[in-house]
């Protein structure tokens, strides 16, 4: 009967969930019954946890309930059901808050309940104790850790590592606990039963909770780490476990990225652990290495012979039969091949074996890998192997080759020939989503903008292309590359068919893209035939069925007709058929969302369009590729960046385990695109401040840049604007004080060169009241009496600091405060912040046409790697680095940096280009710039560093 | 003829039917050492309960569930989650803590004025006799206020359990009535 009652309540194999509000009804009553059956009770329970453990919450009261019937189970003896009682308390404890009622009865097990129950007692300790209650745990905790039986000792450790957040005094008193912890083996209680032979002794287990707890209670404490790494690995058989010892590389990989001179002395160690008996420890030694010397200044601390064998581990891994290491391995390989895929050539023909691998994701690593370490003899073979290969995979993994193909082209242009092939032949051959191929899409369009010599190649594939194409979407981009590149070809009237071709056989959509494509036709230069021709087309097209089609038309006709004039107007028509400014699209935005939600005079003067930045094509480029390469930067640096102990033990929906995630992330810095917005913001700001309208309009602004510690009292960033006679510096200040407010907040700026200053202090805008934790904006404007002004100035904050009166947050009216002074960083302006970056296709041509040319000598004796100086370079230069030469290979002491930007005061080119050689006695560069304009050039030539 | 049936319902009792006793009072009055004075017959070292302590045990052929509930300010919201199903309240008052004898009278008036308690009757112990200076039983009940308490059974005892006096008395007492009320 037993057995029958039990199914039915079990309902085995059944995948919905249980009723929610049933479960919750059946346990109120059986928990609540009189007495309790403990099967029954436990059955409930698991039901209960499944539901929530399914991410179903119930509202507070009714978790609040549930909690109070639970903790009557308490009353039971049965084992088993305290178990569960445990695990339901432990769910409840992020839903209810009184939690904290079970505490005596937890506690009370932990001193005399039986072995089964005492870990999962301890285990729950974490989630009911607060700061005031955790240290009448203590007692118990402690001689918990230090007990025999490996689970008790466990869970009381992992009870230990949840309460540091929580009570942090009285967690520390178990360091010494702890740490005999780490070197005591301890074994299961000798079971005389028939399986003890087929269970080991000991998981050891607990010696990675000891050390996990170990090292959240010294981490701030270099000294005692270090000892505790030595006293581990020269013993080389104290740590049995795997995790433990994952868990030691784990350390001193923070070590060193703490204190990078620390390198050196774990070497040794490192070697070692290279060659360990787990496969976990080996993965886990080379990802804290090659993460450790992808950064350019740790580099050269590693020894090549530690790479050398890093690699060889790496490459001895990517044959071994576990699916997981393999792909480990592979995946700090592909890390390494984003920056110096020259390091791991030598693994490419495990890699190309890998091709093969069933394991999908593997696969495609190792030819995303492939194709970086790819050089230019062996790229054409890798694409036709690849080809083979993309076809019978799923989308998402096309999508990831097609990235990986794309940055190819970016790195090597002189490639274009295979790539295009074998782009176009996945584009026009392959089954696959929208997704798929709009990046296919995507990846062409960039050859198209960064190759130029591909441009004819392309779009006649093109062409072929969108004859049958099923994706609107896609149809309409491509007609719309058509339109801009198409006019520039030596055949425009190849495409002018295929474009009307469109407008004859697809839907309306597609027609209106295509009139808008057919007309930029209409302005080629120099070819009437055409043009007429066009005219007539567009005029059968504006009989077309569709409204927007046959608008578009007409306008378009109207226009063209407009630009065979020779008057203002034909200007305004060329610019409208064929636009060669670009709007600033956050700005765009911005500015647009403020219009509408300002509603003020309701929409009785139009939106000021002239207000927005516009670029033009070649800045637009230039930005899109800064992203682009900006992007590949990421993705590099992303490794070292991981949490350096990762310390999500075994309960990961544990609310306070989220605390702690919480306390140990620092928030990442801003991303690009907020950059920019934050940009556009001080820009738009500093326009709306009447003294600087009289200035004209804004030139060009600089990145922010900070001027003191993140931790000082008053923070303090910088932004450098250029105005056509004007220089504004803009100090964005905070007042980090809780307790202080800061009267009139001016910065004084004092040349360092006084006698000779070329500006002119003309006014200060000072703060009249800055409020604790609040930002606010000083400005202090220059007047300018040549184009191009270079100085430094010195920076003092002064103010007069008044306290702040708790109660209402405001100053006390009788207290005058004090002045006071605060010395913030210098702040220079130099060639660069008159310098925009622009891009151009070929570099070594533009290069020989500029006419002026300059070349300086500087010769660095500081000890620091190429990358640091290219990456100096690039910002003091405002410049865009091309050809992808601003990364410098780590093994090379020479790199030539190509540089290309041009005036923001009146678009002049400038190109640079850096030679750099790195010797024993630092770091020389020559520098030769060539520009339109002499002084610019000079300046620029001359202020690099 | 009615004994016979008292004791076969004694007998049902005995095996099915648990009674609920609940051990209230303020903090620091003697609960928790009451509870396991009445389980192990020791005396045994305690600290401040926070939530509860539950034990099951047999009093003259009755399975008594007893549930010794924290009597710091902060547990007492909690009491009243555990009030179902309550066949007694043991109320338990420091005879000693004079300054605090209005607030266990407050507590003591607004538990019992619980719908859920209605049925359930009560034992006072005026514990901590074996200490100088305790109020006699008479004079603590006169400051409980407890002749003010209508239909309800209650007695209070002189109790020390540290001694163990006055303990099985009282629950004697309490047993007699819950068997009479019950039946």
């Amino acid at each position: 009967m037993s057995a029958q009652t039990y199914k039915k309540f079990e309902n085995a194999g059944s995948t919905d969930l249980p009723d929610k509000m049933t479960i919750y009804q059946d346990c109120m009553n059986k928990f609540n019954e009189s007495p309790i059956s403990p099967k029954r009770c436990r059955i409930l329970i698991s039901r209960l946890l499944r539901l929530l453990l399914n991410g179903e919450t119930f509202p507070e009261t009714e978790a609040t309930a549930l909690f109070f019937s639970i903790s009557k189970l308490f009353q039971h003896p049965n084992d088993s059901l305290r178990q569960m009682v445990y695990l339901a308390i432990k769910e409840l404890s992020g839903m209810s808050e009184d939690v904290l009622m079970a505490t005596s009865s937890i506690m009370k097990d932990i001193q005399n309940g039986s072995d089964l129950v005492k870990p999962n007692a301890i285990r729950s300790l974490a989630y009911v104790l607060d700061e005031s209650t955790a240290f009448s745990a203590e007692r118990l905790l402690k001689s918990a850790v230090v007990s025999k039986q490996p689970s008790v000792s466990s869970a009381a450790l992992i009870t230990s590592l949840n309460l540091l957040p929580i009570s942090e005094t009285t967690i520390k008193r178990f360091a010494n606990e702890a740490q005999e912890a780490i070197g005591d083996l301890k074994q299961f209680p000798h079971s005389s039963g028939a399986n003890s032979e087929y269970y080991p002794n000991s998981t050891f287990t607990t010696q990675y909770h000891a050390l996990g707890l170990v090292y959240q209670l010294k981490k701030n404490d270099k000294m005692a780490l270090l000892k505790l790494v030595k006293q581990l690995s020269d013993n080389g058989n104290l740590l049995k476990n795997q995790m433990a010892k994952v868990q030691l590389v784990k350390l001193v990989n923070d070590l060193v990225n703490r204190d990078n001179q620390l390198f050196p002395q774990f070497q040794p160690i490192l070697f070692n652990w290279l060659s360990n008996k787990f496969e976990s420890v080996q993965i886990e030694t080379a990802k804290l290495i090659t993460s450790f010397a992808s950064s350019h200044k740790n580099a050269r601390l590693v020894s090549p012979d530690l790479f050398a064998s890093t690699i060889s581990t790496l490459q001895g891994l990517l044959t071994v039969p576990r699916v997981t290491s393999r792909f480990a391995a592979l995946r700090i390989l592909n890390k390494i091949s984003m920056t110096s895929p020259e390091k791991i050539v030598i693994c490419n023909p495990e890699l190309e074996s890998l091709i093969n691998d069933s394991n999908r994701n593997i696969s495609t690593y190792a030819i995303t890998t492939l194709l970086k370490t790819g050089t230019a003899k062996n790229i054409s073979s890798l694409i036709s192997t690849i080809t083979k290969f993309i076809h019978d995979v799923s989308d998402d993994f096309k999508i990831i080759i097609v990235d990986a193909v794309r940055t190819l082209s970016l790195n090597f242009p002189q490639e274009w020939k295979s790539i295009v092939k074998f782009l176009i032949d996945v584009l026009k051959n392959s089954e696959g989503g929208l997704t798929f191929k709009n990046s296919i899409i995507e990846a062409i369009f960039d050859i198209v903008s960064f190759v130029p010599q591909s441009k004819e190649v392309v779009l006649e594939n093109l062409c072929d292309f969108i004859e049958d194409c099923e994706y609107n979407e896609i149809l309409v981009r491509v007609l719309h590359l058509l339109g801009k590149e198409g006019p520039f070809t030596s055949k425009p009237s190849l495409y002018v068919r295929h474009i009307y071709n469109r407008v004859v056989l697809e839907n309306s959509i597609i027609r209106s893209a295509a009139v808008v494509a057919l007309s930029k036709f209409a302005l080629t230069k120099n070819d009437s035939t055409l043009k007429s021709s066009i005219i007539s087309l567009l005029k059968r097209i504006s009989n077309d069925q569709d409204d927007e089609v046959r608008d578009r038309a007409t306008i378009a006709l109207k226009l063209i007709d407009f630009t065979s004039a020779d008057d203002e107007n034909s200007l305004i028509a060329h610019d409208l058929l064929q636009s060669k400014k670009f709007y600033d699209l956050p700005s765009l935005e911005n500015k647009l969302s403020a219009y509408l939600s300002s509603n003020t005079d309701s929409f009785s003067t139009p939106f000021d369009s002239a207000s927005v930045r516009k670029f033009t094509e070649d800045e637009v480029k230039a930005m899109d590729l800064k992203r682009k390469q900006e992007q590949v930067f990421n993705n590099t640096s992303e490794g070292s960046r991981e949490t350096p102990i990762d310390m999500s033990l075994e309960s990961t929906t544990s609310i306070k385990e989220q605390r702690l995630d919480t306390e140990t992330y620092h928030g990442a810095s801003l991303d690009q695109h907020q950059e920019e917005l934050v940009a556009t913001k001080y820009a738009d700001e500093l326009m709306n401040v009447e003294e600087f309208k009289d200035f004209g309009s804004l030139i060009n602004s600089s990145k922010i840049i900070s001027l003191t510690e993140q931790e000082a009292e008053f923070v303090v960033s910088g932004v450098k604007h250029i105005f056509k006679k004007h220089v504004v510096f803009q100090f964005n200040i905070k007042n980090t004080l809780t307790d202080v407010a800061l009267d009139n907040v001016a910065v004084v700026c004092t040349s360092e060169d006084a006698e000779s200053s070329k500006l002119n202090e003309t006014f200060t805008l000072p703060i009249d009241r800055l409020m604790p934790s609040i930002e606010l904006q000083c400005y202090v404007a220059f007047e300018k009496d040549s184009d191009v002004v270079m100085e430094g100035f010195l920076n003092n904050l002064v103010f007069t600091t008044r306290e702040l009166n708790p109660d209402t947050q405001e100053p006390y009216e009788d207290d005058e405060g004090f002045q006071d002074e605060y010395e913030i960083d210098p702040i220079y302006l130099n060639a660069g912040d008159y310098i925009e970056s622009s891009f151009i296709g070929d570099f070594e041509s533009a290069f020989d046409e500029l006419p002026n040319e300059e070349i300086a000598v500087y010769n660095i004796q500081e000890d620091i790697s190429l990358q640091e100086v290219i990456d100096k370079l690039v910002v003091n230069t405002s410049c865009l680095p091309l050809s992808n030469t601003q990364f410098a290979p780590n093994d090379s002491n020479s790199h030539t940096l190509k540089l290309f930007g041009k005036s923001a005061l009146n678009g002049m080119k400038v190109a640079l280009l850096i030679k750099m050689i790195k010797s024993s006695k630092g770091i020389v560069i020559k520098a030769q710039g060539r520009a339109e304009d002499e002084e610019l050039c000079s300046d620029l030539v001359n202020g690099l560093m | 003829m009615g004994n016979y049936f008292s004791s076969m319902f004694d007998r049902l009792w005995g095996t099915n039917k648990e009674l609920r006793i609940l051990i209230l009072g303020l903090d620091g009055a003697g609960k928790t050492t009451i509870l396991y004075r009445l389980q192990i017959g020791e005396v045994v070292t305690t600290k401040p309960t926070i939530g509860f302590n539950v034990e099951t045990l047999s009093y003259k052929n009755l399975k008594l569930n007893v549930w010794d509930l924290g009597g710091q300010t902060s547990i007492r919201p909690y009491w009243r989650c555990y009030y179902a199903d309550t066949a007694a309240v043991i109320f338990v008052v420091d005879s000693t803590d004079k300054d605090r004898m209005a607030t266990a009278a407050k507590e003591l008036h607004m538990m019992l004025q619980e719908e859920e308690l209605q049925d359930s009757a009560l034992l006072v112990f005026a514990n901590k006799q074996d200490q100088p200076g305790a109020l006699s039983a008479s004079e603590v009940s006169k400051q409980l206020n407890l002749v003010e308490l209508k239909d309800r059974s209650w007695s209070i005892v002189a109790s020390s359990a540290i001694k163990g006096e006055g303990i099985s008395e009282g629950l004697d007492w309490l047993i007699d009535v819950i068997k009479e009320e019950q039946l």
